[in-house]
């Protein structure tokens, strides 16, 4: 039975969302629209996420246990939220997912390294 | 097939529903989105109507993502397990052959198995019949230095057993009862009498039981006293068979030794037969109390079954404690209880009995087996999924993950067991019904055995454990695939060869391990049946049968009346044509069970430990003759030796040995009874006051059963001792040709003289010892089977992996013999392989077995549990048997043809 097949449309190299979520409860639970502004805020408003693809992940991710989710009063309104939480898993992946993101890095820009000569 | 529909509707309405829920969940989570993102809208200045439309527009497509989402969830477990197993049905469906021959190795183990364990779960784990049954004691003697040991204890005395009721603080209730053949016929008056076990027992029997009857009344108190006790309690099953559940049998007579009992209760048929210490009553009558039953004298007199029923919260060990406390005091108040001491067993443990350490060596012999048979499937598999390995190899590039193929691959294992576990519950419960129709007597337990639902739980948990002992390694070695090898067309598997050969050839020599264990242990059990069957009784075994009679009380209370009777009765015997002699005598091989207390000159005591005893018997003159028993010294008893006559006695070797080592017995007198020692008073012991003279010295003959030596053994005449002349006794007939054919004239010889006086349990003195085998037999005959069984799969394991070797590197053979080799170094190549493999597995299972030595030491007789002969012969047959395995698959090298083999590739 494939496990993958969420289409991905996130216009971010693969993993890179998930990173991202991850990355952002690092801070304490967040609901969808939550996460979502973060992103934007801090990468200063460069990685436009989709929501299209945000909700997919988020269901993805905790299907795979690696965060949980609880419906939950949001403190400044009078209206619950699916908020999400990290679990220890998530955190296990984090750190993972932030190696493989540097060696990935790393790659590149060696790749991009100006040949000599040039 | 209804079945698996419905299970199938099932699995999808459980998935519908929690797709419902969850697309729910989801649309409530893009709602509030969608509402923070209105509110943001209207916050940066859109108005509030065209807000809402807004924030769709920037969120995008949510039923998109709402069916994003569903996809991620749907592939619920249950979902994808089902549709695990049925790719693992087609996938069997597709070599119908494996799936046969795994399923029946499967049967085969898990059918041993249920067998097994059902007979482990009636004999020690099924709660009995009554009401709270963990209650239920019984209370044994135990004497130090005497034949009982806490393995194998005696009844306590009916004096035992009030004192213990009176001074403890441990129990509801006590009672000791007892059971006797006695001549039962229906009817008022006398009939065609048989000999039934009788069982004596007071009310409190049934009370402490908690058995109510299902017409009548119990026996009341007073009808323990002699002379009132002529009221009678039936079982359920005999009311059925002789009196068509007439409800009008209350108040019928039946008549029991010659008196007339009236029927006053039914009782049910809860009562299994190993409660009762002699065989299975269906009547029970009360325990006649006389007087002289509470005299001191009777302290003595044990062998009493005893029943108690404990207060609630007080548990067994807490009921020993406090009775030790009261044997002790019963001890130094009395002198004749001097190292009697006293056992509390749970009545749910007496009932395996001597079986226990049988169940277990079975039980043992089973889990060897299903090891075996799972270690062969795993074999199976390995090279199933070999061969499958492009199979899984394109399954693994279209996007299977590993734990997916793994998952596939044990889902077909599970359903193998399961299929296999299902056949073999079958099996299981034929088999069963086939032993307890082979087996009723010897056994009495067996008869309850059966399935239950904790055998049907054993059955599943075993199923579920064996696919996953079988299945786990086989695909996860299976699924370690190398992809860009697996797909080369014709790309010999690399991996394949090496690695997954190691794994296979490690699975034979457990295998190996394991059978050479079990042919061990069926060997020594096989070779002690042998010694024990072909014993030398000591007397001449064939053509003798053997019938008991009992001469009731009440038409026989002279002695001289029995005396009369039985020398009439072998008189008559010897008469009938095809008898060429008879013995009317209470002692005979292979057991004796009377032993007497002595008092022979030259042996003071002053301990009751130190007291000479020795097997004691009453005969007529013609014992010797008709058993052929050979006279040593002296002379036989004669004609002459009648009831007016000075006593005279036969010793045996044995006898002498230990009593008159240096001196000639012949003329010495001895005295039949104990000494007069303090607190042994001399009428309490049946015995008799008259001195014997010892006239001749016998061979040995056994006496204290099959598997002991000979103890030593005095025989005198009843004529000469009225008071040990009682009414129990046996007739020896030798025949010319088949004993059974003079049966029926000798009992018609036995009507002629009384026809109350029924001849019981007639039997040829080989079928004794047969019977007396039996359980040994049974055990034995199983466990060569299982050993057979075990040697079966381990052939065809080591057949397997020699063949696929053979197959593998067919090509390198072929290149060897290109090279020079001759057909002898090849096929040697694989024999050693093979061989390799029994030696280190037969190596291994020899260390099991010493290991597992204290499972059938106790079952073993004249052999040691490490007898070098078949410690050295069972791995040389293992050997045999396995170079037979591997030569037949290494023949086929022979038939290589280098040219063509090498071509091929």
């Amino acid at each position: 039975m494939p496990t993958n097949k969420t289409p991905n449309r996130t216009g971010l190299l693969q993993g890179t969302l998930d990173m991202l979520i991850l990355r952002t409860l690092l801070f304490g639970p967040a609901h969808g629209h939550q996460i979502a502004k973060h992103i934007q805020r801090t990468t200063d408003e460069v990685l436009q996420v989709e929501h299209g693809s945000l909700y997919p992940a988020l269901h993805r991710m905790e299907r795979k246990g690696w965060i949980v989710a609880k419906w939950e009063m949001a403190k400044d309104r009078n209206r619950e939220f699916k908020y999400y939480r990290l679990t220890p898993g998530g955190k296990k992946q984090l750190v993972r997912e932030r190696s493989r993101w540097k060696q990935l890095a790393a790659a590149v820009a060696t790749m991009l390294r100006p040949v000599r000569g040039d | 097939m209804s079945v698996w529909n419905w299970l199938r509707s099932r699995i999808a309405r459980v998935a519908i529903w929690r797709r419902r829920d969850r697309d729910a969940e989801v649309e409530r989570e893009l709602e509030a989105h969608l509402e923070l993102e209105s509110e943001e809208q209207r916050d940066s200045g859109v108005p509030p109507e065209e807000a809402r439309p807004a924030a769709r527009r920037a969120f995008g497509n949510t039923t998109r993502v709402q069916e994003d989402v569903r996809e991620i969830w749907s592939a619920i477990w249950l979902e994808r397990f089902a549709h695990d197993v049925r790719y693992a049905a087609r996938s069997l469906r597709k070599s119908p052959g494996f799936a046969a021959v795994a399923i029946l190795t499967l049967a085969l183990g898990i059918g041993a198995n249920t067998a097994i364990f059902s007979a482990i779960d009636a004999l020690m784990l099924r709660p009995l019949p009554f009401t709270a049954a963990d209650q239920l004691v019984r209370i044994y003697s135990i004497q130090k230095g005497m034949f009982n040991t806490f393995a194998n204890p005696d009844g306590p005395s009916a004096l035992d057993v009030r004192d213990f009721a009176q001074r403890s603080r441990s129990f509801q209730n006590m009672v000791a009862y007892d059971t006797w053949a006695k001549n039962v016929s229906f009817g008022e008056s006398a009939g065609r009498p048989e000999q039934m076990e009788v069982g004596l027992v007071p009310a409190a029997y049934f009370e402490i039981l908690g058995i109510r009857p299902i017409i009548g009344r119990l026996f009341s108190e007073d009808e323990n006293e002699e002379g009132k006790n002529y009221v009678a309690a039936i079982s359920a099953q005999l009311w059925r068979n002789r009196f068509d559940d007439d409800p009008s049998v209350l108040g019928r007579k039946i008549r029991i030794n010659g008196e007339a009992y009236s029927i006053v209760a039914v009782m049910p048929n809860v009562i299994p037969a190993w409660v009762e210490p002699g065989r299975h009553s269906e009547i029970w009558t009360p325990f006649p109390y006389s007087p002289d039953m509470w005299a001191e004298s009777g302290r003595g007199e044990r062998g009493y079954a005893a029943l108690a029923r404990l207060k609630p919260g007080v548990s067994v060990e807490q009921a020993q404690a406090d009775l030790s406390v009261i044997a002790a005091a019963l001890a130094a108040e009395h002198p004749v209880d001097d190292g009697v001491g006293v056992a509390v067993k749970r009545l749910a443990d007496s009932r395996v009995g001597a079986l226990r350490p049988m169940l277990y060596l079975l039980m043992g012999a089973v889990s060897l087996i299903l090891l075996i048979a799972c270690v062969n499937l795993a074999n199976l598999l390995l090279a199933r999924n070999l061969a499958r390995q492009r199979e899984l190899a394109v399954r693994a590039a279209l996007g299977a993950g590993r734990s997916g193929l793994v998952r596939q691959l044990l889902a077909e294992t599970l359903l193998l067991s399961l299929i296999g576990g299902a056949v073999g519950f079958g099996c299981a419960q034929i088999g069963l019904t086939a032993l307890a129709r082979m087996h009723p007597e010897n056994l009495p337990q067996l008869r309850s055995v059966g399935i239950d639902w904790r055998v049907l739980t054993f059955t599943l948990l075993v199923s579920l454990v064996t696919s996953l002992l079988f299945g786990l390694a086989p695909a996860f070695m299976g699924t370690r695939l190398n992809l860009v090898d697996a797909l080369k067309q014709g790309g010999r598997s690399g991996m394949s060869g090496r690695s997954s050969q190691r794994v296979r050839s490690l699975l034979v020599i457990t295998e190996m391990a394991m059978c050479l264990m079990l042919v061990v242990g069926a060997s020594l059990l096989i070779r002690s049946i042998i010694r024990l069957e072909g014993q030398n009784l000591g007397i001449r075994q064939d053509h003798l049968l053997r019938g008991r009679i009992y001469l009731p009380p009440v038409r026989y209370s002279n002695p001289g009346v029995r005396t009369r009777f039985c020398d009439d009765f072998g008189t008559r015997v010897r008469a009938v044509p095809g008898v060429t002699g008879a013995t009317v005598t209470t002692v005979y091989p292979p057991n004796n069970g009377w032993t007497q207390m002595l008092v022979i000159p030259g042996h003071p005591v002053t301990r009751l430990q130190d007291v000479p005893s020795a097997q004691f018997g009453v005969v007529d003159q013609h014992f010797l003759r008709t058993l052929g028993i050979p006279l040593l010294r002296g002379r036989d008893f004669a004609e002459p030796d009648n009831a007016t006559s000075p006593p005279v006695a036969l010793i045996s070797k044995e006898f002498k040995r230990r009593y008159f080592a240096t001196e000639d017995p012949i003329g010495r007198k001895i005295h039949i009874g104990p000494p007069q020692l303090p607190g042994i008073a001399v009428e309490e012991n049946i015995t008799d006051d008259v001195d014997v003279t010892i006239i001749g010295i016998i061979d040995d003959f056994k006496n204290a059963g099959l598997a002991h030596a000979p103890q030593p053994q005095i025989t005198v005449l009843y004529s000469q001792h009225p008071l040990v002349n009682g009414g129990f006794k046996d007739i020896l007939v030798r025949t010319a040709s088949e004993p059974h054919a003079v049966e029926s004239e000798i009992r018609s010889q036995l009507r002629a003289l009384d026809s109350d006086v029924p001849l019981a349990e007639v039997q040829t003195i080989d079928e004794l010892v047969e019977r007396s085998t039996g359980g040994r037999r049974f055990t034995t005959v199983l466990l060569a089977s299982f050993a057979v069984a075990g040697l079966a799969l381990a052939v065809v394991g080591i057949y397997g992996v020699v063949s696929s070797l053979v197959a593998q590197r067919k090509q390198e053979m072929a290149v060897r013999m290109a090279l020079g080799a001759s057909h002898g170094n090849v096929l040697w190549l694989v024999l050693k392989h093979g061989l390799k493999m029994a030696v280190i597995g037969a190596a291994i299972g020899l260390c099991g077995a010493g290991a597992a030595q204290k499972f059938t030491a106790g079952l073993l007789y004249g052999i040691s549990p490490l007898d070098p002969l078949t410690f050295a012969g069972a791995p040389v047959f293992l050997l045999a048997v396995a170079a037979i395995a591997c030569a037949i698959p290494g023949a086929r090298v022979l038939q290589i043809d280098p040219a063509q083999a090498l071509r091929q590739d």
